[in-house]
């Protein structure tokens, strides 16, 4: 552990530096992190990566993280030269794709945490013979809580609070279904992560349109490599028929419209 | 080895652990028809283990063998396949399609799952069924048969000595105990199953407990599994009789533990100047006095 910085209240930036044959991790992939030699807690936590650097023959992986319960509060107590034990990079990552020129990023909350990588990976890019473009829409509960934007330097940044005291009053999908027509659904990519309701309000906003939308999940996890099952979520076949998929194998990130049985906004 | 539904198929563990060092590899339970498992969430931490209600989500049989098996056959390992029924013809039926794929060594059987035309009790609650289950299995296969027992009994070394009786080769011991946890702030459960199988270190007392009662009581191999995390947790299953042991849910904190621990055994032989692990093996040194062994 190099720092482990508090950065807005119950959000934390972790810097770890991993040694320097650690596999470069794709946008979207997550690590299992454990505090070692404990058996509370016990299990792993899946992190997604924020981001990853390599300089000087080290390499250094940040996650930006949130206090839910015993283990993410745990972490947070850990400080420099603390030994993590880290199993990755896991899962399926966002694919980047080479024909749109506009990346649009929705995130909710800490979601932001896998799509702050993705936009540092995809800046500077060209996609259908024109320089991506990337518009933002980060959304939190208030200013105090807006988190993980420095990496959305010089992209199109749109803030969103719940509260209003920063930027746009409301959820990012109510920004976002506002500015929808301006994009063009054979040129944009869509990328959302964030909570339960704002994913399913936002399958519901594309419904009836052609755009593509992937979207990281988050299930409970234990394993992290596709042994368990315990990480499922249920999705549709073209049929329309339910099944389980793996979160940490055949995801964590989904087309949005494989994915069944979202909750929808409830305002 | 690994216990079942652990390890998934080997494949997701052949990155972090050389396949050949295990002593046998027991693949995720299998039935004869493909199950979609139970909706999420289906697993819960708990203090010192988890509970899980999978639903035995598995690709059936036939899919094991045309899927799954080839990868297993380039290594130089015991395969066990772990099977399981819903009713009790399944059984033999999976058994006996196994058992000719070839590249599998033995059969574990899952007598712990629901059994459906008796109201979802399990198989192995009554030493009858379950010496059933076990003579069916037998004479659909010649390979070794292993049954694996559920701790969810008021005596486990009743079903052990029936299913002795009915033809089992080897007992393993223990399945996941049944146990729930309730969010208090939402009031819900869990897991969307209510109840699941808790397992990890929480239960190992509980399994080697069982395992020592259950050495005394047959005369077929015991193999020991709970909440084994570490060499010193494999020893302790071994001096008290179990003659190899399973590794279930440390396998997900630590990915290399199989190797960790045989690599610990083997420590712990030549510091004790052991040349065989047979001499380790029911070695426990139990107090004279010992009158009444089954009460606490
Ligand atoms: C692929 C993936 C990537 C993730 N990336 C990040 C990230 O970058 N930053 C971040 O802060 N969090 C991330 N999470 C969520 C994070 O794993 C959980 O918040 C964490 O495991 C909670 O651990 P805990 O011990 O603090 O909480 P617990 O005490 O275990 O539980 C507290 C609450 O969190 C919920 N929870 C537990 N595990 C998870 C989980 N895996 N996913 C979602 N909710 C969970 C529980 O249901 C409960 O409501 C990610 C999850 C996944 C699956
Ligand atoms: C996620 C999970 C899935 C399991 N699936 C099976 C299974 O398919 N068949 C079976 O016989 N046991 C299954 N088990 C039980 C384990 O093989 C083992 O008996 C139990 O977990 C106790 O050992 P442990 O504490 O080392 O995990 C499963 C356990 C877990 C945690
Ligand atoms: S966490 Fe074990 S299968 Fe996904």
């Amino acid at each position: 552990m190099i720092r482990n910085l508090q950065v807005a209240p119950d959000h934390y930036l972790l810097e770890l530096r991993l040694p320097a044959e650690f596999p470069c991790p794709e946008p979207g992939q997550f690590m299992m992190v454990r505090l070692r030699g404990r058996d509370e807690p016990f299990l792993s936590r899946p992190f997604s990566v924020h981001n990853f650097r390599m300089h000087r023959g080290s390499v250094s992986l940040e996650i930006l993280y949130r206090v839910v319960g015993k283990g993410t509060l745990l972490f947070s107590r850990q400080s420099k030269g603390t030994i993590l034990g880290i199993l990755g990079p896991l899962g399926r990552p966002f694919r980047i794709s080479s024909i749109c020129p506009t990346v649009v990023l929705l995130s909710g909350g800490i979601g932001v945490a896998p799509l702050a990588y993705l936009a540092h990976r995809c800046r500077g890019r060209n996609a259908g013979g024109k320089r991506t473009s990337i518009i933002v829409y980060a959304g939190a509960r208030n200013a105090q809580s807006i988190v993980g934007i420095k990496h959305f330097e010089a992209v199109d940044l749109r803030i969103c609070t719940d509260d209003g005291s920063r930027g746009f009053h409301g959820p990012v999908t109510a920004l976002f279904e506002r500015d929808l027509c301006s994009y063009d659904p054979e040129k944009t990519m869509i990328y959302a992560c964030g909570p339960p309701a704002m994913i399913g309000s936002l399958a519901r906003i594309l419904e009836a349109t052609s755009f593509s939308c992937q979207v990281s999940m988050e299930e409970r996890m234990a394993c992290g490599v596709g042994a368990c099952l315990g990480c499922v979520t249920a999705v549709k076949d073209n049929g329309g028929r339910i099944r389980y998929e793996r979160v940490c194998r055949e995801g964590p990130v989904f087309d949005i419209r494989d994915l069944a049985g979202l909750k929808t906004d409830p305002c | 080895m690994n216990a079942s539904g652990t390890f998934g198929f080997g494949e997701e563990f052949a990155p972090f652990v050389d396949l050949n060092e295990l002593g046998a590899l027991v693949v995720k339970g299998l039935s004869w028809e493909p199950r979609q498992g139970n909706p999420p969430p289906r697993i819960i931490e708990t203090v010192g283990g988890m509970l899980n209600a999978i639903g035995l989500e598995n690709p059936g049989a036939r899919a094991f063998i045309e899927e799954k098996l080839p990868f297993l056959r380039q290594y130089d390992v015991a395969v066990i396949a772990n099977i399981f029924g819903e009713t009790l013809d399944e059984y033999p039926r999976v058994a006996e399609a196994l058992s000719r794929a070839g590249g599998i060594k033995a059969i574990e059987v899952n007598i712990s799952c629901p059994n459906v035309k008796k109201g979802g009790i399990a198989f192995g609650a009554d030493p009858d069924i379950a010496a059933e289950v076990t003579r069916q299995v037998k004479t659909a296969t010649d390979m070794p048969v292993i049954v694996k027992l559920t701790p969810n009994v008021a005596d486990i070394t009743d079903v052990a000595r029936s299913v002795e009786a009915a033809g089992a080769d080897a007992v393993s011991l223990i399945n996941t105990l049944t146990g729930m946890a309730i969010d208090v702030e939402s009031r819900t459960p869990q897991i969307q199953n209510v109840t699941g199988g808790l397992s990890g270190p929480a239960i190992r007392p509980v399994a080697l407990r069982m395992v020592w009662q259950t050495v005394k009581r047959v005369s077929i191999p015991v193999i020991g599994v709970g909440g084994i995390m570490r060499a010193e947790d494999a020893l302790e299953f071994l001096i008290a009789g179990a003659k190899a042991v399973q590794i279930g849910t440390a396998n997900f904190v630590n990915p290399q533990i199989t190797l960790e621990v045989i690599a610990g055994i083997e420590g712990y032989l030549i510091r004790h100047r052991m040349d065989d692990i047979r001499d380790l093996i029911g070695s426990l040194i139990e107090p004279d006095s010992l009158e009444h062994p089954h009460e606490p």
